[in-house]
């Protein structure tokens, strides 16, 4: 019997029974459908922290004090303590020369107003050393120099986002627009004048992003709100003050820090630590931080989701694979007449077998088609949606999705096709 | 072209022996021939039916089909043998009832490997000697009795036997219908095939070129 032959009969047969086909579809489909699902999140997950890692460094390590509100004690919250300064990443920059990067990090908001437009926003007081990790940036203008650091200078640069090459959906009527990114994006600030919180500076630079389909920060939800507006950091803590419009004169928020390579970051804790608190008689609270810690953490919560959903996959494919089981055993039940006269005309038992695996195959294959049909408009919705996870979609997936739908139904049905080829011709002939 | 010698089948019962259906049993038909089986019920027209159209083994004793041994083939050597040899004809026609005539007919080609295309040239003229032109799209439930054994003629022919085997093909048909099955076995005879045919009707048994009775599992004549 020819292949094409026995799927066109496979199909019939499936068809003619659609209740008890139907069934055995919903469990593969909803099989699939958390294959699926479990394999974008597998994929994202290792996109992201490759990414992630790419983009920040694989080197890379974040420094800061406790804030007293962290400490679980109330003598420790009571306990005076130091804060980490400018003079602090300048010691750090001229110990260890080697480092790629000693980033200091201040941040604050205020009322930015230009014209009648004024909008809160968050600022960043950064250093030239910012520009060293994660740069995906086009510059208009400048960037900031060492002069507007050593100076003062009342000067910002502002960060336009890249926007989208296709629009997601939900942006066109859900999203929530960025007023000031809606702004800047249709009035040119390069060189005017524009006031921040009590001051007035000098718009020097306008680092535009890259399209948010190409930049690599878009996925990874590393930085959380991210501070669109850069100063330097001594003005910063001259005129600005802290994130909550306070803080200790001449203190710093962290030190981002870049030691080059993964393997070199638990020396550099050990050796940064040391000097610090040495600087500081001991009275630091640190906290350091290494990204692949953060990004380990940041991810732990999405593997338990994802491990879940995989289990929840696994049962449903297995009781797909029961239900093919008892589908097919019943069948060949109510079959068997069928079954003796395939055999009366000369069908050997091993065309009976194929029969039968054919068709449970093909009931895999159709489950599987319906639960990627789901899935695919399930996961397009996520992703339109602006779940990130799911736009990592692949092509490969829903085939490697269908392959186990069909595998599952061959698997399934080899003992009861096998059943089926032990029945005795003339006595499956002779049963009414 | 087909050789019994001492046939014996034995049905396994629950009890200590078994039940004898066939007990030792001789019999020798020529090529050409149009035998007719009668005797009464139970005597084991059937079980010598089944054996001599591969779907069943003797016990003991030998069976030549064409000078082969055919007491010794494995199980898909006989399947081999139905698909290719022999035509059945059955008594309830036997047909699939989500199958057209013509889907019916092609099975047996189909089971033989051959495409699709030239089994359903094949098929259609298979159908239109049977007399049923017109009616290929038909299911079994859509046709009469007569009808359907006449599919179940054409599907027995579709792979060019040498040898039809028909258990009471008329049984289940009225007397009209009957003959003009039987018309058409004995015109498939004339034209070379030959034909073992079981039968009750003594009117029908007299139309084939012999006739065997047989009665309690052995031949009386
Ligand atoms: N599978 C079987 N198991 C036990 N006994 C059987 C079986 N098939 C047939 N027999 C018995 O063998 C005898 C011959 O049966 P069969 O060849 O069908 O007779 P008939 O001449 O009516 O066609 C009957 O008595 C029947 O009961
Ligand atoms: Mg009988």
């Amino acid at each position: 019997m020819r292949i094409s032959e026995s799927l066109r009969t496979g199909t019939l047969e499936i068809f003619h029974h659609k209740m008890r086909s139907f069934l055995t579809f919903f469990a593969i489909s909803i099989g699939v459908i958390s294959i699926m699902y479990s394999l974008t999140m597998i994929y994202s997950m290792n996109f992201r922290t490759k990414k992630a890692l790419e983009v920040v460094g694989y080197g890379r390590m974040q420094v800061q004090t406790k804030q007293s509100y962290q400490e679980t004690t109330t003598m420790d919250k009571k306990e005076a303590r130091d804060n980490l300064s400018l003079e602090d990443a300048q010691a750090l920059h001229t110990n260890f020369p080697e480092l790629p990067m000693v980033s200091p990090l201040m941040f604050s908001g205020g009322e930015f107003t230009y014209g009648d437009f004024h909008d809160w926003n968050r600022v960043a007081g950064i250093t030239t050393e910012w520009k060293k990790r994660g740069w995906v940036y086009k510059v208009r203008g400048r960037f900031l120099n060492q002069h507007d650091i050593d100076t003062y200078a009342r000067v910002c640069v502002i960060i336009q986002n890249g926007g989208w090459f296709k629009k997601p959906q939900w942006m066109k009527f859900y999203g929530w627009k960025d007023d000031f990114q809606e702004y800047i994006k249709h009035h040119d600030l390069l060189g005017r004048t524009v006031k921040l919180g009590d001051n007035l500076y000098t718009v020097v630079g306008i680092l535009e992003e890259p399209p948010l389909e190409k930049n690599p920060k878009t996925f990874l939800d590393l930085e959380g709100w991210e501070a669109k507006i850069l100063i330097p950091i001594t003005t910063l803590q001259r005129l600005m003050g802290g994130s909550w419009g306070w803080a200790e004169p001449g203190s710093i928020e962290s030190i981002q820090i870049d030691t080059g390579r993964a393997v070199t970051v638990p020396v550099y804790r050990r050796r940064i630590e040391k000097l610090l608190q040495a600087r500081h008689g001991g009275r630091l609270r640190l906290d350091v931080k290494d990204f692949g810690e953060i990004i380990k953490t940041k991810m732990a919560d999405k593997h338990r989701d994802m491990y879940t959903v995989l289990i929840i996959g696994a049962i449903a494919i297995l009781a797909g694979g029961i239900g093919i089981m008892n589908v097919t055993l019943a069948t060949i039940y109510s079959r068997i007449k069928e079954i003796g006269i395939r055999r009366a005309i000369g069908a050997t038992r091993g065309d009976i077998m194929a029969q039968f695996i054919i068709e449970a195959m093909l009931l895999g294959f159709f489950g599987g088609i319906a639960g990627i049909l789901i899935s695919m408009t399930g996961i397009q919705y996520l992703a339109a949606n602006g779940d990130t996870d799911m736009m990592m979609v692949q092509w490969w997936m829903p085939l490697v999705s269908v392959v186990a739908a069909v595998l599952t139904g061959f698997i399934a049905s080899l003992y009861p096709a096998y059943q089926a080829s032990k029945l005795d011709p003339v006595e499956a002939l002779r049963y009414e | 072209m087909i050789k019994c010698e001492n046939l014996q089948k034995t049905y396994p019962l629950k009890k200590l022996h078994g039940y004898q259906a066939l007990k030792g049993l001789d019999l020798s038909i020529e090529a050409g021939e149009f035998a007719a089986i009668t005797g009464p019920s139970g005597c084991g027209k059937s079980t010598l039916l089944n054996i001599i159209g591969f779907l069943d083994n003797p016990s003991a004793g030998h069976y030549l089909f064409r000078g082969r041994n055919v007491s010794s083939f494995s199980d898909s050597e006989r399947s081999g043998l139905r698909l290719s040899e022999v035509g059945f004809i059955f008594q309830s026609f036997n047909l699939l009832p989500r199958f057209t005539a013509l889907d019916n007919v092609r099975l047996p080609m189909l089971y033989l490997g051959e495409g699709s295309a030239e089994t359903e040239e094949r098929a259609l003229a298979l159908l239109a000697r049977v007399g049923l032109k017109g009616k290929e799209t038909h299911t079994p439930l859509e046709l009469s009795g007569g009808e359907r054994q006449r599919v179940g003629v054409a599907r027995a022919l579709a792979n060019n036997p040498k040898l039809l085997l028909a258990d009471e093909p008329t049984g289940n048909l009225d007397s009209g219908t009957g003959i003009e099955v039987m018309q058409l076995l004995t015109q498939l005879n004339r034209e070379g095939l030959t034909v073992i045919m079981v039968t009750h009707d003594m009117n029908l048994a007299g139309k084939a070129s012999r006739i065997i009775r047989m009665k309690d599992g052995a031949i009386e004549s």
